[in-house]
């Protein structure tokens, strides 16, 4: 055989070993790929089954029954939104001032180790110990009761830590270059922050705040006790009272299926489960439809 | 090590001697421990162009981070000496380092035009010191485009981003932003690097309009570009200053063995 014609051809059993370690491996990862594919469709198109027929302008708009059939949840969907925005209102503030302190001025040391450490240990409290905190806290200690406020508080201790994070990767992820371009014109660190960091920062940093945003609106154990399981009652669907119980979408599904006495608790919960897959779906969606349109403005695509 | 001022009157064809608009002074530049800069002194004549050479890593970048206290941004860096602008120290205690930068401006390695459109590239600097109204900008804008030799190529698309530019284009682009806030001296780190050869000349040409109005110092591995462009060159070895003089002393009848070798083609 000539050494330089047979080049390109396999002959040594170490190279079809490798070869088929490889093929191995290429098949493996992408069936893992295939996989979540398929458990997502299959998840989406059961829920969408189950929870389809109870679909109506009526549940969707009616208020919730606490004893007989034919419920909606028009309420709950308006206090799932409520205090996610109330949420969102303290959250990004305080979050956004750490990140963009915690990634642009701290200087390694004690102070700054002590903020990481604790942001990271709040970041793994479980949402229901937030809750039983927000419980102590809102509910009892200052007396509050159950309400939209302390619903609205409680989450924010438990979305801060991420909130902070999203920042802190969001401005991480501008080049240092742009930082030097600015300083080096004479730009002081604050107006090379408000000016070129957060504006080239703005895509990552919608994109996370979406996606937090998401996570708000589906979350439920810490709610329970600090919101309520029922929405106030006699009132109009749209209850903007700060001080009034808030059950939200996610809690009432949680309530239908454990607690309710309606005969109809199945489908109820069945059509929350539904309503609250979409606007999850819609959140994520959207978050990554808004991340790419900044980017493109932005970066002149 | 040879000072300018004591050197014997130029021959023909080089632009008489100036006084200094910066000097270094014994300057000692540290990353933690590791020691880039050791005990440099050089004077940068105003109006001239001052090149600094030598093999990559001989710390001529962090030498001129020095000069326009870029250094600050990063903690784990110390600096020790004195640099005066206008026999001022920079480093004096007091002097604010955002003030220093307005005098000393700097062109990076890479362009690094902001994410923006180039009309706000240009105006940034001048925004971020006060200047507003859109017409006395555009004006402003106009002439700092003209004098870094790209209004031609931009003016009809001013409101596009800057990143659509070619890299020669954001790199004078970057000359532009930094003439637009007239500093006094302008700090160019190796500005043509990452250019072809026709976007580096047109770099090199402009620099040599640019010495008209200010005070240029250059980083360059290139000795040619060097060669091409400075009235006055530097050359570092591995942190040292070995020799610095007019360009065509150091590279025509240079006094250190270690130049000459580099010089030569000796040193990769």
């Amino acid at each position: 055989m000539a050494a330089a014609a047979a080049s390109f051809h396999v002959r040594s059993a170490g190279a079809v070993r490798r070869r088929a370690v490889n093929a191995l491996m290429t098949g493996a990862l992408w069936a893992a790929a295939l996989s979540i594919l398929v458990l997502l469709a299959f998840f989406v198109g059961y829920i969408l089954y189950l929870g389809a027929p109870a679909i109506s302008w009526h549940f969707l708009t009616a208020p919730p029954s606490e004893v007989d059939a034919g419920g909606g949840i028009g309420p709950e969907i308006f206090n799932s939104f409520y205090i996610l925005i109330l949420t969102l209102f303290f959250t990004t503030p305080i979050a956004m001032a750490g990140g963009i302190y915690l990634q642009e001025y701290a200087r390694p040391g004690l102070f700054t180790s002590a903020v990481q450490f604790c942001a990271e240990s709040l970041a793994t409290v479980p949402s229901i110990v937030m809750g039983l905190f927000g419980l102590l806290v809102f509910v009892t200690m200052l007396h509050w009761k159950v309400t939209a406020l302390g619903g609205a508080l409680t989450l924010t201790l438990l979305n801060l830590p991420a909130l902070m994070r999203v920042t802190q990767e969001a401005l991480a992820s501008v080049p240092d270059a742009f930082r030097e371009g600015s300083m080096a014109l004479g730009a002081t660190q604050w107006q090379t922050i408000r000016r070129v960091v957060l504006p080239s920062a703005i895509a990552p940093l919608t994109t996370g705040i979406v996606l937090i945003a998401g996570r708000i609106f589906g979350e439920t154990a810490a709610l329970i006790f600090t919101a309520g399981v029922s929405v106030s009652t006699g009132r109009s669907a749209y209850d903007f009272g700060l001080f009034h119980q808030a059950e939200t979408l996610s809690v009432h599904l949680w309530y239908t299926h454990s607690e309710s006495l309606v005969p109809d608790a199945a489908r109820v919960g069945n059509g929350s489960a539904l309503v609250l897959l979409v606007m999850v779906l819609i959140f994520n969606l959207s978050a990554r439809f808004i991340g790419l349109g900044l980017s493109r403005r932005f970066m002149g695509k | 090590m040879i000072t300018m001022m004591s050197m014997p009157a130029p021959p023909d064809g080089v632009l008489p001697e100036t006084a200094p608009k910066m000097r270094v002074e014994n300057l000692n530049v540290y990353y933690g421990k590791l020691q880039a800069i050791k005990n440099a002194s050089l004077r940068v004549p105003k109006n001239r162009v001052t090149a600094l050479i030598g093999p990559s890593g001989c710390g001529k970048s962090t030498f001129v981070r020095a000069l326009n206290r870029m250094h600050d941004l990063n903690p784990s860096v110390r600096v020790e000496g004195v640099v005066t602008l206008d026999d001022e120290d920079i480093y004096a205690p007091g002097v604010d380092p955002v003030a220093v930068r307005h005098r000393i401006g700097m062109v990076f390695q890479r362009p690094n035009p902001f994410p923006k459109s180039i009309f706000d590239n240009v105006v940034y600097g001048l925004r971020i010191h006060g200047a507003r109204g859109r017409r006395h900008l555009m004006e402003l804008a106009e002439r700092s485009l003209r004098h870094a030799a790209l209004w031609d190529e931009v003016k009809d698309r001013l409101n596009h981003s800057a990143l659509e530019l070619s890299g020669g284009q954001q790199q004078r682009l970057c000359i532009a932003r930094v003439v637009a806030v007239e500093p006094e001296v302008i700090v160019m780190d190796e500005p043509a690097s990452a250019l072809d050869p026709i976007a580096t000349s047109k770099i090199e040409d402009l620099i040599g309009e640019l010495k008209k109005d200010y005070t240029v110092v250059i980083v360059t591995h290139s000795m040619q570009q060097a060669a091409r462009i400075s009235d006055y060159t530097a050359f570092f070895l591995m942190g040292d200053l070995i020799e610095t003089g007019k360009t065509r002393d150091i590279f025509f009848k240079p006094t250190d063995k270690r130049t000459e070798d580099y010089i030569t083609g000796r040193y990769g």
